[in-house]
C-alpha cells in the first residue's frame, strides 16, 4: 500500500452508528455447511438450516472482513432464486447464515 | 517516456451489489450510506439510476422521488475495501508503479515496450473475470488526461488520449467535466471566459503534462486528514455533539498516526437548520496527533458559535499544516503518559482492527 496515497482501510465503520441500524432480512443464526476447500478457496455447496436442506447454485460474490482477531469469509449464495449471504469465521469454525438479501 | 493508465471502477459500490444479487442487475439501485431508506444519502447509484439523473450525494429522500421504484441497499463497506484491495493486488501483479487515487481508481505508470491498449484489454477482462463487474480505463501521457480517457467511454470503456486524438478531446470536453475543476477553481475560470479544455491548454499548457520535478502523485503527503459525518436528523443534546466531536477527532488522529504525521491546525465544520454552515480553524503552536487534544482544541473552536445549544446535522473534524512526527516528543511526563496510551491504542487497533478500542465516550454517539 503506498504510504502517503489513499488508504481505503481509513474507517470506522465499527463505532459509526449507521451499522446498528436493523436491517430487513437479517438471521444470524448457526447454519451446517457442506463445503469445498480446495486451491486455497472455500466454496460451500449445500447448507442446512432450520432443518432443511439448500443447494447453492452459484456463489455469486465472496469478500472477507478481520474482525478482531478472526477473519469471516463472507458468500452470497443463490439457493432456487433467493439469494443468502452466509460466513464463515476461521477462528471458531462456525458457519452462519448472515440475512436474506433477495 | 511513460505513460499512465488510469483505471476508473464502473458504479463500484452499485455494481459489486447487482454482482451479489444478480436479481439487482439493469435496474436503477442506490446504495445508501445508512440502512435508513428514507433518511440517508445516496452513496453510489447505478447506471440506470444514473440515467434518471440519480447520482451520489442527493439524499435517499430526493432519488426516491425521482424513482419510486428505486432499489436501495445499505452500504456494506468490507464488500467494497475487500475488492478494492483485490483489484489493487491485481494490477501490483503488472510490475509497474502504481497509486491508489481512491477506492474505485488507481493509476499505473507505464514504461518499456508495453502496449498500453493491449494492457488495458487484459485488465478489464481480468476484473470481470474475478469480480463480475466492469471497469472503464484511460490512458493518455499525463495522469490528468488518463483520468479523462477513463471518463470518455463509461461504462466499461477503454480509451486513449494521444496527438491525434488531443485537440479533438479536450475541445468536447467542457472545463467542468475536468478531474478538479468542478468546483470554485471552475468556476473561476469559466468566469474568466474558459469554456472547454482547449481553451485552458492555450492558456496554460503545462496544466496537461505530467511534473517531472514532482512525478508520482501518490508520493506526495497529504495535505489534511479530515472526517465528517451526517446524522440522521439534526441533534441539540450538546453531550451527543461532543461525543460526535470526540469520535471523529479520534478518526483523524488515529489516522495521522498512522502515516507518521501530526497536524497544526484544526478546523471544524457544523452545519445545522439555524446555524447555517459553520465552518472555522485555528493553528496552534504545537502539532498534535492525540485525539483527545484534537477533540479539545476543536471543542475550543465550536465554542465561537452564538447559540448555546445549536441543533447540528453535519459535524465536520480536519487537521492541516502536517508536519512528520507520528509521536511528538513528550517533554512533561504526563504529555509521556498520553504517549504512552497512545502507542498502546495504536498497537490494540493495529492488531485487531481499527475501532476495536477507543474512549468510552464515544458510545454516546450511537
Amino acid at each position: 500500500m503506498p504510504k502517503g496515497g489513499f488508504n481505503p482501510r481509513a474507517r470506522w465503520n465499527i463505532s459509526v452508528p449507521g451499522n446498528l441500524d436493523l436491517e430487513p432480512g437479517i438471521l444470524n443464526e448457526p447454519v451446517e455447511v457442506l463445503a469445498c476447500f480446495k486451491s486455497c478457496r472455500i466454496t460451500p455447496k449445500v447448507f442446512i438450516w432450520n432443518n432443511k436442506e439448500y443447494h447453492v447454485e452459484a456463489v455469486t460474490y465472496s469478500w472477507q472482513e478481520r474482525l478482531g482477531c478472526a477473519l469471516i469469509s463472507y458468500f452470497s449464495v443463490l439457493c432456487a432464486d433467493q439469494v443468502y449471504q452466509i460466513s464463515f469465521n476461521n477462528s471458531t469454525f462456525r458457519w452462519q447464515i448472515d440475512k436474506l438479501i433477495s | 517516456m511513460s505513460v499512465f493508465l488510469h483505471v476508473d471502477m464502473d458504479a463500484f459500490f452499485a455494481s459489486i451489489e447487482q454482482a451479489v444479487n444478480p436479481r439487482l442487475k439493469g435496474k436503477p439501485l442506490v446504495v445508501g450510506s445508512r440502512g435508513k431508506r428514507m433518511h440517508t444519502v445516496v452513496c453510489a447509484a447505478s447506471y440506470a439510476a444514473k440515467a434518471l439523473g440519480i447520482h451520489s450525494g442527493m439524499s435517499s429522500r430526493e432519488a426516491f422521488l425521482i424513482c419510486p421504484n428505486l432499489e436501495f441497499v445499505k452500504a456494506d463497506q468490507a464488500k467494497y475495501i475487500w475488492t478494492s484491495e483485490r483489484i489493487l493486488e491485481i494490477l501490483q501483479g503488472y510490475g509497474f508503479p502504481l497509486s491508489y487515487a481512491s477506492i474505485d481508481e488507481f493509476q499505473m505508470e507505464l514504461f518499456g515496450k508495453v502496449n498500453p491498449l493491449d494492457l488495458g484489454r487484459i485488465i478489464k477482462e481480468r476484473i470481470y473475470a474475478d469480480f463480475n463487474i466492469t471497469a472503464s480505463v484511460g490512458i493518455a501521457e499525463s495522469r490528468i488526461l488518463a483520468k479523462l480517457a477513463s471518463k470518455l467511454d463509461k461504462p466499461d470503456g477503454l480509451s486513449l488520449i494521444d496527438a491525434s486524438n488531443f485537440k479533438d478531446v479536450l475541445s468536447r470536453t467542457c472545463l467542468d467535466e475536468l478531474p478538479g475543476m468542478g468546483g470554485k477553481t471552475g468556476a473561476g475560470l469559466i468566469k474568466t471566459g474558459l469554456k472547454t479544455c482547449w481553451d485552458l491548454y492555450l492558456n496554460l499548457p503545462g496544466f496537461f503534462k505530467e511534473d517531472d520535478k514532482n512525478p508520482g502523485k501518490s508520493d506526495e503527503g497529504p495535505k489534511s486528514v479530515g472526517h465528517s459525518y451526517t446524522l440522521p436528523d439534526a441533534r441539540k443534546n450538546p453531550q451527543v455533539i461532543l461525543a460526535w466531536i470526540r469520535l471523529l477527532s479520534e478518526m483523524v488522529s488515529s489516522r495521522l498516526r498512522r502515516q507518521g504525521l501530526a497536524g497544526f491546525t484544526v478546523a471544524v465544520r457544523l452545519a445545522g437548520p439555524l446555524i447555517g454552515d459553520f465552518c472555522l480553524q485555528k493553528t496552534y503552536k504545537t502539532p498534535t496527533n492525540d485525539g483527545y487534544e484534537i477533540y479539545k482544541r476543536a471543542v475550543q473552536i465550536s465554542s465561537k458559535i452564538a447559540s448555546k445549544t445549536p441543533r447540528i446535522r453535519l459535524i465536520g473534524i480536519t487537521c492541516s499544516g502536517l508536519s512528520f512526527n507520528a509521536y511528538p516528543n513528550p517533554l512533561f511526563k504526563e504529555d509521556a503518559r498520553r504517549e504512552g496510551l497512545l502507542r498502546a491504542l495504536d498497537s490494540i487497533n493495529n492488531r485487531y482492527g481499527d475501532g476495536s478500542i477507543y474512549p468510552a465516550v464515544t458510545a454516546l454517539a450511537r
